[in-house]
């Protein structure tokens, strides 16, 4: 019994780190879609450019990979204003359907140039501050420094993107043309402007998670969908458009993903020899998916959505 | 009768467009006999069977404008449906393949029910959601091989009509020929259906649609079985074609995707879309990947242009390249 | 605009009616290669079409320095001193892909026969192709026990498959416990009695996660964990988890490369501690891996082939030196499988005396090529006729590796099993994390 209390606690721990690092992804999605109600299919190309850009700079200057996330965050948010005014002002004239088609187009084009340019096999970054160091908390508990700060990261831009849209005019204006662009344009306010300003955030946000997450993963041209397939069950989990949905539902599925452990404790202390080796970790992101289905089903507009 | 007459009306077709399909029927029929190399005819084959996953998609993607990412489960289902009764029970392709059709539409109108309660993306994504739950699950479930797939056993003597078994490609491509055509013609016939309208309705208004009296739901359920007819058909012949079927490669995301795409990019909503779409697509991923790929030494540049193509035509025109085509033919006029 | 696409519609025509070449010279013998020269895979794609390159070059010319037979003949000596001419083709991963490729090989190409494919779910549809046509295949880096055992006429395996590999892992395990190992006293059973198995889940390594339950229970070791994975996923931390919750003396793994990498460091971030931790080759013997250093010091992997083997077989050694002129660095698992795969093709074809199928059928089966012709450390070659594995080579071996630090301060594998020719004393236990 005392087994499953400690596998509880390490399951809660590591689920809350890696929550927050799938939210951090979902983040930029979920605020594009806000504003413009599009579902930027690279999202995850965006976050392996932001990979790829600390792992080759920060060797090219000589620094710690953690002091090019600045830089990370530019290149994913100058990638993400190029995107919008070469491809997407011209998707926003057609119907959804055209939509998807041409993000799906901006994926396969960025996943193959980095293939074309980096070749298929896997990098990692070697040395830094982050790199392989864990802190001890408790008994067996162990957070795993990388995640631990983009947990902090994540929940820090959560907080600055909130800001941003509750309590600055800018956010205001964002709101309003994401609520209604012709009003808001009637007030003077650029939707144009807006949406680039958007596309900005959203870049940088997943250009710095990217820039971080290098410290830990292996990256390699395909590394986006790992994440985007997440990011979009978060996304829309949370409710297309909302923050807030973003952060519960990122912290929900990292919990539903690190539930198998608990379930193998659970296993060994009644020790129940018939559902022995009924291994469950090959489900766990069945379990995202099928949980996903069942609330959407249940709330079509998403836990804290409130467009359809 | 009023179906099968729908089904040969192609009265509202413009006349060159009647005239360009007689030309690529008469081709199509005659491709095998004239000279060909046989990476032109596994081409050729690809190209009719994603034209026919194409119309399926285009069903409910195009004609009801529901974004579907999940087609590929159904061509699991029907892929596994074959693979399952022949290995285990012996059973011939023709009599396992209308089973794997039931099988998919009987899957479609469970899932159908509450998907069709989501609209526009959040549709599209529980379409990829229930697609990647099914195929999790066949990855552990042992009685259809698990991850390591089914292998169909060969029967030994060609040419196998029963089984579907032959040495020479040119059978496959007469097989499924003949599934293009009956497809096409049904579509032709879906077309002009009540449901058919209904659908459109629907993609322009839905509560315009509802106040006509349109069971919205009920419609988009119905369409989507048909749909997954199609699409659950050409899984069983791909069963038979290429004797070896794993989750992996039956009902893995990049299919969904490569079949909307095909869709897309040809002209969702349109009789011709998906079979430009595959026309285009399955070639250049044939013959530009190997050329680039693998002879030039430039891997990606294949797909990286592919992406560029996408884009530009999705900026261009929303509706495709027989959307570029139609409006070409209203400015001349 | 119009005309463009009639152009281009009638250039992609041309390009699929382009007739069959049906010319084959008398002094070319035509082999078709299907590796995944790019894809995924690209890396080891290059290893084994440089392995298969060597062979012919070796077999098509006379080359005094090497004691091997078909160095001494420059070209086939029964066919008239025949050439070999391999005909490459990339299956980039996609097995239907590698069957439309195999036709194109057998039906435009005339090839005599075909070599590969490295994945197994390739090779089990280029080989069923080959079935149906008629055509011999030789496969020389599969490991999927599946593909001999579906009673194929035209299919023969040169190497050893994941069944033996695991098999060679709980020998050594039970080695260890009756001080067999080089350096090693003999470790108590229950120190290393408990495992703990992760395997990624798509078919190679649910293959081997039934392996290893299967030896487990046959051998008497407590399999105390046996998860399968998902290779492309974001976050392995409830799979280290459970592992590490098990307790176990050994770690077990099957896993391709980035997710391999991340398995080391979410072992390492969670502070592992097993007494052993050995992997089934793949990402386990790969340049990204080793590239982790220090913290895979003592990681054991299986193989078939190990630099160090060049210390100990002078005909390996000789290979490798022009390898290494080749390629600039030393033979690998990949390299030296392709290489002995192309080089049974040619054995076969001097034995057949003919480019005929049934005559190769016929020299496949009767075939025996003593181990001192080979590269890699087997007895010889050897095709099981009958049985439940047909077509299987049944004298080769594998080899269980471990990286060590070596002198020059670089991380290498030295062979540790089987006992009797290990190069460096085993390094145990495990530093874990």
């Amino acid at each position: 019994m005392e087994e499953l209390g400690i596998q509880i606690l390490k399951s809660l721990v590591s689920g809350l780190l890696m929550g927050l690092v799938f939210a951090l992804v979902a983040l930029g999605l979920t605020v594009i879609f806000g504003v413009m109600d599009i579902v930027n299919f690279a999202h995850g190309e965006f976050l392996m450019v932001g990979m790829y850009t600390t792992l080759l700079i920060s060797p090219l200057l000589g620094v710690d990979p953690v002091l090019t996330l600045p830089l990370a965050g530019l290149v994913g948010a100058v990638l993400g204003v190029l995107c919008y005014f070469g491809l997407i002002r011209f998707l926003l004239r057609g119907p959804m359907i055209a939509q998807l088609f041409g993000t799906f187009g901006l994926m396969i084009f960025l996943r193959n140039l980095a293939l074309l340019f980096m070749g298929s096999e896997p990098r990692i970054v070697h040395q830094g501050w982050l790199v392989g160091k864990s802190i001890v908390i408790g008994p067996g508990v162990v957070l795993e420094s990388t995640k631990l700060a983009v947990a902090v990261l994540s929940l820090l831009s959560f907080a600055v993107v909130w800001w941003l849209i509750n309590r600055t005019k800018v956010g205001k204006a964002l709101t309003a043309t994401s609520l209604d662009a012709e009003g808001a344009r009637y007030m003077g306010i650029s939707t144009e402007l807006m949406n680039a300003l958007a596309w900005a955030v959203g870049g940088a946000s997943v250009g710095v998670a990217g820039g971080l997450l290098v410290n830990f993963w292996p990256v390699d041209p395909g590394v986006g969908l790992l994440f985007t397939m997440i990011a979009f069950a978060t996304v829309a989990l949370g409710g297309f458009g909302s923050v807030r949905g973003a952060l519960v539902a990122g912290i929900l599925i990292g919990l539903i993903v690190n539930l198998p452990p608990v379930w193998d404790a659970i296993l060994r202390s009644i020790d129940a020899v018939g559902l022995r080796g009924l291994d469950i970790h090959s489900f766990k992101y069945t379990m995202v998916y099928a949980i996903y289905f069942l609330i959407m089903v249940l709330r079509p507009q998403g836990l804290f959505g409130w467009k359809q | 009768m009023e179906a099968v007459k729908n089904a040969f009306d192609f009265g509202d077709m413009p006349r060159n467009e009647l005239g360009l399909a007689a030309v690529v029927l008469a081709f199509l029929l005659s491709f095998p006999l004239m000279p060909h190399s046989s990476f032109g005819m596994a081409t050729m084959i690809q190209f009719l069977m994603f034209s026919l996953y194409g119309m399926g998609w285009n069903l409910i993607g195009g004609y009801g404008g529901q974004v579907d990412l999940g087609k590929a489960q159904y061509v699991g289902i029907g892929a596994y449906t074959t693979a399952v009764m022949m290995i285990r029970w012996d059973v011939p392709f023709w009599f396992s393949m209308p089973v794997g059709m039931a099988l998919a539409v009987g899957w479609s109108f469970i899932i159908g029910y509450p998907l069709f309660r989501l609209k526009g993306h959040y549709f599209a994504i529980a379409t990829i959601a229930t697609s990647l739950v099914l195929k999790d699950l066949f990855e552990v479930w042992n009685f259809v091989g698990g991850a390591r797939g089914l292998e169909i056993p060969l029967k030994g003597d060609f040419p196998n009509w029963l089984y579907l078994q032959f040495r020479e490609d040119y059978y496959y491509y007469y097989v499924i020929l003949g599934m293009f055509l009956i497809g096409f013609i049904y579509m032709n016939g879906f077309r002009h259906s009540r449901l058919g309208y209904q659908l459109r309705a629907i993609k322009d208004n839905e509560h315009v649609a509802r106040s006509l009296g349109i069971d919205v739901h009920w419609s988009k359920i119905k369409a989507y079985a048909v749909a997954t007819a199609y699409v659950a058909m050409v899984g069983s012949f791909h069963a038979c074609y290429n004797f070896n079927i794993e989750p992996e490669d039956t009902m893995s995301l990049d299919l969904s995707v490569l079949i909307a795409m095909m869709a897309m990019l040809g002209g969702a909503g349109s009789m011709w879309g998906p079979i430009i779409g595959a026309a285009i697509l399955v070639p250049m991923k044939n013959y530009l990947g190997s050329w680039l790929g693998g002879q030039a030494g430039f891997a990606g540049i294949d797909l990286a242009l592919y992406g560029m193509i996408i884009m530009f035509i999705a900026a261009a025109q929303p509706r495709g390249v027989y959307g570029i085509v139609e409006a070409m033919r209203a400015r001349r006029r | 605009m119009r005309k463009i696409a009639l152009v281009a519609a009638i250039a992609m025509l041309a390009a699929m009616l382009v007739p069959a070449m049906a010319w084959a010279g008398p002094k070319e013998i035509k082999i078709g290669v299907i590796y995944p020269l790019t894809g995924p895979a690209a890396a080891a794609g290059r290893e084994l079409r440089a392995g298969a390159e060597l062979a012919a070059d070796i077999a098509n010319q006379v080359m005094p320095g090497i004691n091997m037979d078909m160095a001494k003949n420059g070209g086939v000596k029964s066919l008239g001193g025949a050439k070999l001419t391999l005909i490459f083709k990339d299956h980039q991963g996609n097995p239907q892909l590698g069957a439309d490729l195999a036709k194109k090989l057998i039906l435009d190409d005339k090839v005599v026969g075909i070599l590969g494919c490295y994945y197994s779910s390739v090779t089990k549809t280029v080989s069923a192709v080959c079935e149906r046509y008629g055509v011999p295949m030789i496969n020389g880096s599969s490991t999927s026990p599946t593909l001999t055992k579906r009673g194929f006429k035209w299919f023969w395996r040169t190497t050893p498959h994941d069944k033996w590999f695991t098999k060679d892992l709980f020998e050594f395990l039970v080695g260890l416990t009756k001080g067999k190992a080089k350096g090693v006293k003999a470790v108590p059973r229950e120190e290393i009695n408990t495992l703990a198995a992760a395997c990624e889940k798509t078919e190679w390594g649910s293959n081997v996660a039934i392996e290893i339950k299967n030896f487990a229970k046959e051998y008497g070791f407590n399999l105390a964990a046996n998860i399968l994975y998902a290779a492309k996923s974001p976050d392995l931390s409830s799979e280290v988890q459970s592992l590490i919750a098990a307790k176990p003396g050994a770690m077990l793994f099957a896993s391709y490369t980035s997710d391999a990498l991340l398995m080391i460091k979410t072992l390492k971030s969670m502070k592992a501690k097993p007494k052993i931790l050995w992997g089934q080759d793949a990402g386990f013997d790969k340049p990204e891996f080793v590239s982790l250093g220090d913290d895979i010091v003592g990681v054991l992997t299986r193989s078939v082939f190990l630099p160090s083997v060049v210390k100990m077989k002078p005909l390996s050694g000789q290979v490798n030196d022009l390898y290494v002129k080749k390629m600039g660095h030393d033979l690998d698992g990949a390299s030296a499988r392709a290489f002995t795969g192309l080089q049974t093709w040619v054995y076969v074809l001097e034995k057949a005396g003919s480019t005929e199928p049934k005559a190769i059928q016929a020299a496949c089966n009767t075939i025996s090529i003593p181990g001192n012709q080979l590269v890699v450390p087997w007895v010889g070659i050897k095709f099981s006729t009958k049985g439940d594995e047909i077509g299987q080579n049944v004298l080769g071996g594998g080899l269980i590796g471990q990286y060590q630090k070596q002198k020059d301060g670089k991380i290498g594998l030295e062979v540790v099993y089987p006992f009797d020719i290990a190069t460096a004393p085993l390094v145990y236990p495990f530093q874990g994390y």
